[in-house]
Parts: C-alpha cells; sequence; structure tokens
C-alpha cells in the first residue's frame, strides 16, 4: 500500500475547466472519499490517477513514484468501476484471476488467490457463472474481488454503489468498510452520496466546480464545514442559511435579536459576517409565543416515522426543523423557531466560514 | 328477453370481425408475397424436375437434373471454383475488414473523411466496378501494363492467364466489398461498452491482450454475422464475373452463377440450370443454419 499525491493537477476539456489545481494528499492506508455534485471534477481526478486520462498539467504520485505519464498497468492500482466493467465473454473465476493471469502468476497460486477471495466476498459459488447470469448485487461483489485479488499500491473505486438499489447498497456499503479496513488498503472512493462518504471514510475531500473546497475528517466536514458550499452539501436536510445582521449585542435573524457571547459577536464583527448556518437538528419546534424563538408558520410537516421534518417559512427564508415524533401541526399554524446560538456558525460575505459552531469544550473555533 | 337476444348477436358480430380484421389487413402483403416470392419458387422447383426443348417443357424427369449434377465434371469444378473464391475473398476482407474498423475506432482529424472514402468501393454499381478493373487489368491498354511499361517492363497478362485472372477476380471482390465488413464490424465495435476495456487497461493488460481477451471474443457474434451475411452473398456473385472474363480464361473463373447463366441461357438447358441453382440454393442454406446454430451455441456457452 502506499500514499497517493495530486499535485496541481489541472485538466480541460478545451475551454472547459474540468478540474483547476487540485492538490489532495491521502495518507497511506487511509480511506479518502471524494464527494461531489456531479460534474465537479471528482471522477475526473480518480481517472487521472489511474491513467485512464491525462492531466492537462501537475503530477499525481502513487507512493513515491511520479506516475503522471505511466500507462494504468504500470501504476499499481486496482479499480472498480460503476458500471462494475467485468468482462462479459468470461467466467466469473476468469474475471478475478484476470488481473493474475495476465502478470503470468501459475495457475495453482491464482486458484488458490481466486478461491480465497471468493470465499471473503462469498461468491465462491458463483465461480462457473458469467457476469450476465448474476445479478448487480453479485456483480458488485465480483468487480471488488477481481480487485482485491491482487495487493495493489491503492484502490480506486468509481461510485461503485450507485447502480443498485437502495436496501443493497445500505448492506455494500458496510461490506466495502469491513473489507478496506481489513486489508488497510488506500482507497479513494468517488460518491456523490454524502451518507457513504460520511459513513465509510477516514477523510472527505468534498469538491465543487472543480475545486477542492475542503478535506478533512467526516465528522469535522459535518461540524466545521469550511462554507456555505460544504455546509449545504453535506447533511440531510441540509443546514438552514438565512441572512443576519449584526446588532449591539448579536445578529439578528429572521427579524429577531439573538444574543451572542462577547467573543463570537466580537468575531462575527471582525468578520463582517451575512449568514447564519443552523443544522436542523440544532433547531426546535417550540411555542409560537416563546421568547427567544424565530416566530414563522408552518410550510410542510413531514413524518418519517422516528423524527418529524417541520420546514417552517420564517422572514428571511425557510428552515428545516428536525422535531420530535410527537410533533402535530398543521400547515399555516404559527410556530417558533428555538436554538442555541452556540450552535450556529456563520458565513462572511463570501460565503466562507467565518465563525464556528462552539465545540463541546465551549472554544471558540 | 328480445332485446337480450339482440344484444348478443351483435357481439358476436364485433367479435367476428375482430377476429378477422387483422387476416384482411394482411391480404394485401400476403397477394405480393405470393405473387413475387413463393410462386417463382415454386415455379423453379417444377421446372428443376423437367426437361426442356427450345425453351419449352417436353417431359417429367423427376430428379434426374439433381442426380445428373454430380457427374457432371464442370459443375463440379464451377463449384470447386466458387468455394476458393468465396473463402478466400471473405476471409481476406475479414481480416481487412476488421483491421480497417479497429483503426477507425480511434478519434483524429480527418477520420470521418477517411470513414466516408472507406465506403465508396461498396456503393458502386457492381458492373462499373468490373469496367473499372477491367481498365486495369486489360493487357494492352491497361494501368497496370502502362504502369509496368513506366518502370522498364513488359506487359502484364492479368486476365489472360488462368491463376491471374481468379487472383484479379479475389482483388476485385476483396476491393468492392471490404467496406461492407468495414462497416459492419466497425458498427459492432462502437457498440462495445466502454467500461470493460479500461478495466481491463487497469488490470493490466497491453493493447494485444485487450484485443485477445476482450475485443475479439466480444465481436465474436457480430464478426460471424457479417462472414455470414458476405458468404452468401459472394455465392451469387455474377455481374463483375461477367463483365470481367465470363468465367474464362478456360474455366478459371467460372462460377457457379456463371455455369448456371451458360446452362440456362447458351445451352437451353432451363431444367437443369434450375436443379443447378435450386442445389446451391439448399447448399448456402444449409451453410447459414449452421453458422447461425454456432453462433447460438457460442452465445450460450
Amino acid at each position: 500500500m502506499s500514499s497517493v499525491l495530486y499535485q496541481k493537477v489541472v485538466k480541460s476539456f478545451g475551454a472547459l475547466n474540468v478540474l483547476r489545481s487540485l492538490d489532495l494528499a491521502v495518507p497511506d492506508h487511509k480511506f479518502l472519499a471524494l464527494l461531489g455534485p456531479s460534474g465537479c471534477g471528482k471522477t475526473t481526478a480518480l481517472r487521472i490517477l489511474a491513467g485512464l486520462d491525462m492531466p492537462s498539467a501537475g503530477k499525481v504520485f502513487i507512493g513515491e513514484r511520479d506516475v503522471t505519464r505511466l500507462q494504468p498497468r504500470d501504476r499499481d492500482i486496482a479499480m472498480v468501476f460503476q458500471s462494475y466493467a467485468l468482462y462479459p465473454q468470461m467466467t466469473v473465476a476468469e474475471n478475478i484471476g484476470y488481473p493474475l493471469w495476465i502478470r503470468g502468476t501459475p495457475d495453482a497460486g491464482r486458484k488458490a488467490k481466486i478461491g480465497e477471495v471468493a470465499a471473503i466476498l462469498e461468491i465462491g459459488h458463483l465461480l462457473d457463472r458469467r457476469p450476465r447470469q448474476l445479478s448487480g448485487g453479485q456483480r458488485q461483489r465480483v468487480a471488488l474481488a477481481r480487485a482485491i485479488v491482487r495487493d495493489p499500491a491503492a484502490f480506486l473505486m468509481d461510485e461503485p454503489l450507485s447502480n443498485l438499489d437502495a436496501r443493497l447498497r445500505l448492506t455494500m456499503r458496510g461490506e466495502i468498510k469491513r473489507l478496506c479496513q481489513r486489508l488497510s488498503a488506500t482507497t479513494i472512493y468517488v460518491t456523490h452520496d454524502q451518507v457513504e462518504a460520511l459513513t465509510m471514510a477516514d477523510f472527505v475531500a468534498v469538491m465543487h466546480g472543480g475545486e477542492l473546497q475542503q478535506m478533512a475528517p467526516p465528522i469535522e466536514i459535518y461540524d466545521r464545514p469550511a462554507n456555505r458550499f460544504v455546509a449545504t452539501f453535506v447533511g440531510n436536510p441540509p443546514m438552514n442559511i438565512l441572512p443576519a445582521a449584526l446588532s449591539e449585542k448579536g445578529v439578528i435573524v429572521a427579524g429577531k435579536a439573538v444574543p451572542l457571547d462577547a467573543a463570537r459577536l466580537a468575531a462575527c464583527r471582525a468578520a463582517s459576517i451575512a449568514e447564519i448556518g443552523l443544522r436542523p437538528e440544532d433547531c426546535s419546534a417550540a411555542a409560537a409565543d416563546t421568547p427567544d424563538a424565530l416566530p414563522g408558520e408552518i410550510y410542510v410537516v413531514e413524518p418519517m416515522g422516528n423524527e418529524t421534518l417541520v420546514n417552517v417559512r420564517l422572514e428571511g427564508g425557510n428552515v428545516s426543523v428536525r422535531a420530535g415524533r410527537e410533533f402535530r401541526g398543521a400547515v399555516g399554524e404559527s410556530i417558533g423557531v428555538a436554538f442555541d446560538p452556540a450552535n450556529a456558525c456563520f458565513f462572511n460575505s463570501a460565503g466562507l466560514t467565518a465563525v464556528h459552531r462552539v465545540n463541546n469544550n465551549g472554544r471558540v473555533t | 328477453m328480445q332485446t337480450g337476444m339482440q344484444a348478443r348477436k351483435y357481439r358476436l358480430q364485433g367479435a367476428g370481425l375482430d377476429l378477422a380484421l387483422p387476416y384482411l389487413m394482411l391480404a394485401p402483403g400476403l397477394m405480393v408475397v405470393l405473387g413475387v416470392l413463393v410462386y417463382p419458387l415454386w415455379d423453379g422447383l417444377r421446372a428443376s424436375t423437367r426437361a426442356y426443348r427450345y425453351g419449352s417443357p417436353v417431359a417429367d424427369v423427376g430428379f434426374h437434373n439433381y442426380v445428373q449434377l454430380w457427374s457432371d465434371a464442370q459443375f463440379l469444378n464451377s463449384l470447386w471454383v466458387t468455394v476458393k473464391f468465396v473463402a478466400l475473398s471473405v476471409s481476406i476482407e475479414a481480416v481487412l475488414g476488421f483491421a480497417l474498423a479497429l483503426f477507425c475506432l480511434h478519434e483524429f482529424r480527418g477520420i470521418r473523411l477517411l470513414r466516408t472514402v472507406l465506403i465508396i468501393p461498396m456503393v458502386i454499381t457492381p458492373v462499373v466496378v468490373a469496367i473499372l478493373f477491367r481498365l486495369i487489368y486489360a493487357s494492352d491498354a491497361g494501368m497496370l501494363t502502362a504502369l509496368s511499361e513506366a518502370m522498364g517492363g513488359g506487359g502484364v497478362q492479368i486476365l489472360g492467364n488462368p491463376l491471374n485472372a481468379f487472383i484479379g477476380l479475389v482483388v476485385l471482390d476483396v476491393w468492392e466489398w471490404t467496406p461492407l465488413m468495414f462497416l459492419i464490424l466497425l458498427a459492432g465495435l462502437q457498440s462495445l461498452p466502454h467500461e470493460p476495456f479500461e478495466a481491463a487497461r487497469v488490470d493490466g493488460a497491453g493493447s494485444w491482450r485487450v484485443f485477445a481477451d476482450l475485443t475479439f471474443p466480444m465481436m465474436r457474434p457480430v464478426l460471424a454475422i457479417a462472414i455470414v451475411l458476405r458468404t452468401i452473398d459472394a455465392f451469387g456473385t455474377f455481374d463483375q464475373v461477367f463483365v470481367l472474363t465470363r468465367g474464362g480464361p478456360g474455366e478459371a473463373t467460372r462460377l457457379i452463377s456463371i455455369y448456371g447463366y451458360d446452362t440456362a441461357f447458351k445451352f437451353q438447358q432451363t431444367g437443369y440450370a434450375a436443379a443447378l441453382f435450386v442445389t446451391i440454393g439448399l447448399v448456402v442454406l444449409a451453410l447459414a443454419f449452421s453458422a447461425i446454430r454456432l453462433l447460438r451455441r457460442i452465445d450460450a456457452s
């Protein structure tokens, strides 16, 4: 296993800049999720690492080796594709054994290895079948088996779960995470699904418009988003963003003065903040006349079973509130949205996070 | 009661019409098929069991024509020439067409123009192609002779020499029909999924292994169909030979179609010629069927 490094990698197709100077380092043995909406450049970044696309500028390293100009086969990597990319004319065993066969591994050793990885992925009974005789989940397992049959420097996965149905995706998510931990493999995992990124990865790199927005461990991405984009892209329902204006003792949000402690108020002043960000779970539904709650009216009520999502129309925009399962309210009713300002973060006019939420130890960050 | 009966009667009429309507709609098409396909076929089969004199049937001879074929040295020779011609032309076309298709799969400047140019021979009328090649092959004033003389050589004998004439015919067929192979195979290549090829490159395969392990196995059904189509078509080659050599010199390029034509129109043996073509038809049909069966077997395994 090896670390992976992108150094000022640029990729443009004609006038279209898909990647604008990507710098990214993945430590050895770590699982990195490349997260972003479609068209953000994450798949291009992965393909450049695989050698399937050449960067317009910049360098790529795997371990100590500069692989920028190397053919895919000389990079010592394994890749799992979104469409699985199994070899249709070969049996499952031949598919799994192909990377070994091409490298001239003797029959006996190859068979043993195929049996071993097939056992890990529980597809031992499918070895004589052809890909088209398999279900989507089984194909996915074969593609994974083909990737782990060697001991490559890095695993590359391009949205491997997006072709599976929702239930299977959940199972495979856990299985891939287990597998990668067991192999202690350096893994680059491309996904547009923030839940996959947060649940599986050691590090999440959020991309947008061909640029890296933030790279951090999942919890940090969630608690301390670097900017407005990361804040709203990660989290479901997304973080509520409302315009905020500074006042003497705090900020004014949705027509209501919200007091802040001195340190945070100073920080907000210094950054001349423009917006406030609030996670839905940090808001609660309160009676309309609660003193510090933001006044609004119920827009939509969505019971989820374990909780109820309440969308509330406030002055300045709508916000989502995670309310308890016992919440009862009708559309159009007046309601208050209560929150602890310590849990709010603030963005400046450029959309960067100027003041983060207060951590558990009470430190202003 | 009365009204109930009436209602049932109407319903039955409606149902009857529903049953008959599809056949009524099909009838015109069916008539055309019967007229231009089934009747001529039937007529040909009937002719093959008769003896003719001066263009009119004079006797029913049963399977005599069919039996006689197999002791007719000229028929057997023309069959052999045809098989040689078909096997040689179609295999060269397949290899050449595949190579061109692989080459034209890459995107580069001028590729569209190149693809178009490569198709041209296929769309030229066969007789025109043959005339073109006569101009090239002619021993007195042909292009090859001119070329040879310009380089200090003598006249080139193509159509006058049995072996050269046969090779010349194969070259003509390859020139004219490689584009068809190319077109079918290019379409096949373009419809292959992308990802397995990328996966193979990542897994460590070089260009040759990618071709041998992926491209060729995945293209086998398309290749088989292209070869079957070309084979059936090549068995019926007539116009080019007729214009180029009329089957000569001697019997060197006398394909089965030319021999059949001679039998029917030169020698006026209509019944015998019919039997000959029915036999060839059956041979080609058998070939096509076995090829398709083979294809299914490959597909199923």
